[in-house]
């Protein structure tokens, strides 16, 4: 189809030199809704003072998101109790984290099992070109194992003095009257004997949901759906020789017969490799997925052991409503993982303590009852701090991701260093830098020139018959 | 687009057949260790026609489940069952051409008249990306593709793609503007001069330019629609959580 990536073509110009001016002109887009805020008359200064005790919050999940609330909560004075289901769960996730999470979350350096400085970028024609060369010697994306980050972060929470209690989230009631107390059913397992646990309530004054993907919480407020997509992942234990190969390097495999939105992926793990695949749209296929992309690993990966099969949804957009009186969302149960990369874990650990920060300063350490404004103002700072990265990177997933095409040239401008410098700055220190406008004008120029290459074959492809 | 059954089998177009051939060189053979499948090569100048009969190889079931038990596997024992048995070479047909050489093509090879055919690259690269589209391989370290299409250069695109294009839409353009002219003409009896002049003409006749260029195909005007609002509802997406607000009016967050 020929219009379409002509419109493609000048949309993406629009969004190259958008990328330049980007700071200043989404700057002042973004402040509609604060524009916005400052008409409401309900101010969290005239809400009620709490004689006696703390502001108490519950927050369900125990992820980097539950974790660093929970932790930023207890720090600012008030109670904190954070209920997580499975205190060793391994989530299933690629286990990547930017640089700026190490600094933001003061994260010890042997959390971290691996530092990627290289990734592979391979296009549907197996052109594989290799992205790093810009890096500096200390930047890296860290390789982390869930369980342990998550652990880490829950007992800084409840070193800094939450509750951590292990139990599961069942549902809460919401207040009777104005400023009343939710009462959240759980069920509590620290301590008791056989499976079931124990039924018991609690009374809060806020709750925080972190409860991931599939989150409960969401659904008792009434959150609303989002579009989800289904990773898919095997690790596989590989030969130490094959394994010397992944030891400083990731790969991303990009096709239609690896996924038809999202890309296939080669993870190094602690002392082996995650092999994996997702997508949105054709859920059904996923294990034909798995299939093709095993094959396009095949030669690197030849004589491994798969240890463990693992998949999870990840959510593509924000769920319709993401706060609703005192309950609010934060991390995968607001759906903050972004589009093109799929990343999650640094935005949910950052919603996670924002969303905190707002809950002590609108209750003055604790000292006052909150409402819907202090939270709306997490949101406000959040989606405002991020946007500009999600937009962007949605744009790149509609333009690059499209069709074989589009990923042939895709892979093609990863290999202009400018290309490799901008894309790592933005996503090590999650900020989208204009650089010199020269550069941008040779990117869209080059950008475009790929883009119809790619396609030009492409229509090529579809005369002939093999 | 290449569709498989599960889990990856060698499945190829069954029963090629082809009538026409095109004049450029085209040398390509699957080697096999079982008897289903062979390719017949094709020579030089060939207008030969080539044909090509294929069968499937079915796999049974997933290769997680297929942990260790693949032994009936003269055939299979494909590298899928990673759990460190023998991993037979899979019976996948490789691409081949005598003319890619270490990764990329090798343009001593595509001289025509003493200069290289760029029409051939073109061709020939054509062919390989839809071979493999048609059977992804595995990437491998020891021959990395490095073939960018870049060193094609940009004339040779202009000549092929973009210049049979640009006659068609000019030659529609063309038409519109005569007839739109003397229809303009025998309604209000302004000329084309006095047409150019005038505002609402010249709105016209950009709609008209911006017309021929967008809308090519019937399904166009639909795509353009889709576009347009495929760039706004990620925004809207992000938007919803404020729209329960009892404000009034949108926020501009783009």
């Amino acid at each position: 189809m020929r219009s379409p990536s002509k419109a493609q073509k000048i949309k993406n110009k629009k969004s190259k030199t958008k990328m330049a001016s980007l700071t200043s002109t989404t700057a002042a887009a973004v402040a509609g809704p604060a524009r916005r805020r400052s008409l409401t008359v309900r101010a969290s200064a005239t809400s009620v003072k709490l004689s006696g005790r703390p502001l108490k919050v519950a927050v369900v999940g125990g992820g980097p998101a539950g974790g660093a609330a929970a932790e930023t909560l207890a720090k600012g004075g008030v109670e904190t109790i954070l209920i997580e289901r499975k205190l060793d769960n391994c989530k299933p996730c690629g286990g990547a984290i930017p640089l700026c999470m190490v600094d933001e979350f003061s994260l010890p350096l042997d959390l971290i099992d691996r530092r990627v400085t290289k990734m592979k970028m391979i296009s549907p024609s197996n052109v594989a070109v290799d992205i790093g060369r810009t890096l500096g010697p200390d930047e890296y994306i860290g390789m982390v194992r869930r369980e342990v980050l998550d652990d880490y972060l829950r007992s800084r929470a409840k070193a800094a003095g939450a509750e951590v209690v292990n139990g599961l989230f069942l549902k809460f009631d919401a207040p009777q009257e104005r400023n009343g107390p939710y009462r959240i059913h759980y069920n509590h397992y620290d301590g008791v004997k056989g499976e079931r646990g124990e039924r018991r309530t609690i009374e809060v004054d806020a709750v925080v949901g972190a409860d991931g993907a599939n989150s409960r919480v969401a659904k008792e407020m009434g959150a609303g759906d989002y579009e989800y997509a289904i990773a898919f992942q095997e690790r596989v234990r590989i030969p130490e020789e094959k394994m010397e190969y992944y030891r400083e390097r990731a790969e991303m495999y990009v096709g239609d017969d690896v996924s038809p939105d999202f890309y296939g992926w080669v993870f190094p793990k602690c002392d082996h490799v995650a092999v994996g695949t997702g997508t949105v749209t054709h859920k059904a296929d996923i294990k034909k997925f798995q299939a093709a992309t095993r094959l396009r690993a095949r030669d690197k990966i030849e004589g491994g052991k798969i240890i463990r099969v693992e998949a999870h949804p990840i959510p593509e957009h924000p769920r319709p409503k993401r706060v609703s009186d005192r309950v609010t969302l934060v991390g995968d149960a607001a759906g903050y993982v972004t589009k093109c990369s799929g990343e999650g874990i640094y935005f949910a650990a950052k919603s996670g303590r924002m969303c905190a920060e707002a809950i002590v300063e609108g209750s003055a350490n604790g000292t006052r009852l909150i409402d819907e404004s202090d939270l709306r103002k997490y949101l406000e700072k959040f989606d405002k701090l991020y946007w500009p990265t999600y937009k962007v990177l949605d744009v790149l997933q509609k333009v690059f991701y499209r069709s074989n095409a589009a990923r042939e040239a895709f892979v093609e401008m990863c290999a202009d260093e400018y290309v490799q410098k901008m894309t790592f700055d933005s996503y090590l220190y999650k900020r989208v830098v204009p650089g010199n406008p020269l550069d941008d004008i040779r990117l869209a120029v080059n950008t475009i020139g790929s883009l119809v290459r790619a396609s030009a074959l492409t229509r090529e492809m579809k005369k002939i018959t093999l | 687009m290449a569709s498989f059954s599960p889990p990856l089998s060698s499945t190829l177009p069954t029963s090629l057949n082809r009538a026409h051939f095109s004049r450029r060189n085209w040398l390509c053979f699957i080697q096999k260790r079982n008897q289903s499948l062979f390719l017949a090569k094709s020579t030089e100048n060939g207008a030969g026609s080539v044909s090509s009969i294929a069968t499937e190889e079915k796999q049974e079931s997933s290769p997680v489940a297929v942990a260790g038990k693949k032994e009936e596997g003269a055939k299979k024992a494909e590298s899928l069952s990673l759990n460190g048995t023998a991993s037979v070479k899979a019976e996948v047909p490789s691409f081949k051409d005598e003319r890619w050489v270490g990764g990329t093509w090798d343009l001593k090879q595509f001289q025509k008249g003493g200069k290289t055919d760029w029409d051939a690259v073109i061709d020939a690269e054509v062919r390989r990306r839809k071979w493999l589209q048609d059977n992804p391989e595995a990437s491998s370290n020891n021959e990395p593709v490095v073939f960018d299409t870049s060193i094609i250069p940009w004339w040779q695109w202009i000549k092929r793609f973009h210049l049979p294009e640009a006659e068609l839409l000019n030659g529609r353009a063309a038409m519109i503007g005569f007839f739109m002219a003397y229809f303009v003409d025998s309604l209000t009896g302004a000329g084309l001069v006095d047409q150019m002049g005038n505002f609402f003409c010249k709105t016209l006749l950009f709609v008209a330019v911006v017309g021929v260029l967008f809308v090519r195909k019937n399904e166009d005007i639909e795509n353009i629609k889709k576009l347009i609002e495929e760039s706004t509802f990620y925004d809207k997406q992000w938007q919803a959580t404020w729209q329960d607000e009892n404000s009034p009016g949108n926020s501009g967050k783009n």
